[in-house]
């Protein structure tokens, strides 16, 4: 697959503080990419460079295989995107509005009635956007967003404001696009759950450096599972088990082995019989992709 | 760039901008025509078209700065409510584009304003019986005039109305500037040059005096003014081409 987007060491610095510190993203075609971190890591500050809205302190970025410096014009004609908040003209209607981004993107009609109908508008397109509620503006942002059927679709927090009908249309929605359209779509979001359930790929950004970028299923398989044994005499257990080769941390009172076969705990299970301790449990901890991200990026900030 | 200025336009749909300029007007020459009555009526040798031109001058430096910073905010302040600077750039309007466009359309707003005024005072005047029946040479220099100062404060609005997402600074930059175009003649000369809105008056044709308590009007000599003109219209220019390189460098 074909890199649709690509940035080398893209940096943002604001005064003396990096906000995006050399992040490599790389998103193919086809692609649902899910950028994900906390609020304030750099999500909207690396798609607004990708957009040219702000300028890079340090690195590059290329859309479409050209540099986004030299060829702006060209790759914004392709690319649709909703940034931060929806953008509209309040005391136009929804259609109104549409017509306003159709003559800039010099679009036919038949666009901007299937863009309303994709994101169920159609009814409301006539009423002005300042009497339609956060939901409707930030369907009428997508709507306008898939205006021109971009080859690239880049959505900040899409489902800000929608309530949970509403965010499992715009999921899926955003699921068909690639398949419907041959679109790439590069979303942001503070939301796990909601990236988990949408994006192909993912990249985890915290405090402006990219944490980890790859496949869901390989973030997902980095979650080896975890034994806890807790005994009567954790103490001796451990010394017992020490001897035997086994490493472990303590954790509440029990002690906590990483990487363990079936075979490997069997094993343990033995020793510490042998060795007149009782057992009085052993469990199996798998990481949720919660704990995943919350380690990546630090468990005292919220999602 | 015609398409951006009708996109301007269109985005401008029921703001009722034009009706708002002509109602603000008629206000403004009621009241200069109903000041010129009274003058005729008190001096009869003041009925002509230099008192005319001369009361509607001095009354543009409080009403047009003032109507001047309301449109070039109206215009703004659209792009700053809906959050659409963003928008636009990223659908490939470049902010030079955007920028003059929003100039034109404030300038064509500018010069409906001028054009009205100009066909207002010729109707009173017509009513009044003014000699010489249609004064073109001097109501062409009074267009000039007002329309190139109008122009300046255009620019100067639309730099200050675009940087600051707040419009009621820019609102009050030009009631202040309509407090100076009104108390321009009584500014010491070397401060009056300096400001941009004291030209209403000082590049209207007609020069007023006030002397053993009579009111004289004369008609100021055009080779004298058209270098000030040059001179604000080069003012203007730089002030445009600082807006324009704001715009164009700032971040959304």
């Amino acid at each position: 697959m074909s890199q649709v987007v690509a940035s080398t060491s893209l940096s943002k610095r604001y005064g003396t503080v990096y906000c995006v510190k050399d992040v490599n993203l790389s998103v193919c075609e086809g692609e649902i990419y899910g950028f994900l971190g906390p609020n304030g890591a750099g999500k909207s500050t690396t798609l607004k460079m990708i957009l040219g809205l702000v300028q890079p302190t340090d690195g590059q970025v290329t859309v479409f295989g050209k540099e986004l410096a030299a060829h702006r014009r060209l790759i914004l004609s392709q690319i649709g995107s909703l940034i931060e908040s929806p953008s509209y003209y309040g005391h136009l209607s929804g259609l109104e509005n549409m017509r306003v981004v159709q003559k800039l993107r010099n679009v036919p009609d038949r666009n901007v009635s299937e863009a309303l109908k994709i994101v169920r508008l159609t009814q409301q397109k006539d009423k002005k956007v300042a009497q339609y509620s956060l939901g409707m503006k930030q369907r009428l942002g997508i709507a306008m967003a898939l205006l021109a059927f971009p080859k690239l679709l880049i959505l900040d927090e899409p489902t800000n404001g929608l309530d949970p009908a509403g965010i499992g249309e715009i999921r899926e929605l955003i699921k068909s696009l690639p398949q419907r359209y041959g679109m790439t779509v590069l979303l942001s979001s503070h939301l796990l759950a909601e990236i988990e359930q949408i994006a192909t790929t993912v990249g985890i950004i915290h405090e402006g450096r990219l944490k980890f970028q790859g496949r869901m299923d390989v973030l997902k398989n980095n979650n080896r599972p975890t034994i806890s044994i807790r005994t009567r005499n954790n103490i001796l257990a451990e010394k017992v088990l020490m001897s035997e080769g086994f490493s472990s941390c303590h954790r509440g009172d029990s002690l906590v082995f990483e990487n363990l076969t079936d075979e490997l705990v069997a094993q343990a299970n033995r020793s510490l019989i042998t060795a007149n301790i009782d057992v009085l449990r052993i469990e199996e901890h798998k990481k949720s992709l919660e704990s995943i991200f919350l380690d990546m990026t630090g468990k005292e900030r919220s999602l | 760039m015609m398409n951006a200025v009708r996109l301007e336009w269109y985005k401008l749909r029921r703001k009722r901008l034009l009706g708002m300029i002509t109602l603000l007007l008629l206000v403004e020459l009621a009241w200069a025509f109903m000041a010129t009555s009274v003058s005729i009526s008190r001096n009869p040798e003041h009925a002509g078209w230099e008192s005319l031109i001369a009361t509607v001058s001095s009354m543009n430096g409080l009403f047009l700065p003032i109507l001047t910073a309301i449109c070039v905010s109206r215009i703004c302040d659209m792009e700053h409510k809906g959050n659409t600077w963003k928008l636009l750039r990223t659908v490939m309007v470049s902010p030079g584009q955007l920028y003059a466009a929003k100039f034109m359309t404030a300038s064509i707003m500018g010069l409906w304003g001028c054009i009205f005024q100009v066909f207002s005072i010729f109707v009173f005047g017509m009513l009044n019986d003014f000699n010489p029946a249609v004064p073109v040479v001097l109501l062409t220099r009074f267009l000039l005039g007002t329309m190139i100062t109008t122009l300046a404060i255009i620019t100067l609005q639309l730099w200050i109305s675009v940087a600051v997402k707040n419009q009621a600074f820019a609102l009050s930059l030009g009631m202040i500037g309509g407090f100076i175009g009104l108390t321009a003649d009584l500014l010491p000369s070397g401060l009056r040059r300096l400001l941009v809105w004291s030209y209403y008056s000082g590049l209207s044709p007609i020069a007023q005096s006030y002397e053993s308590e009579q009111m004289s009007f004369a008609v100021r000599d055009i080779g004298t003014l058209l270098p000030v003109m040059a001179l604000l219209a080069v003012v203007g220019a730089a002030l445009y081409l600082a807006g324009n390189i704001y715009v164009s460098k700032r971040e959304l």
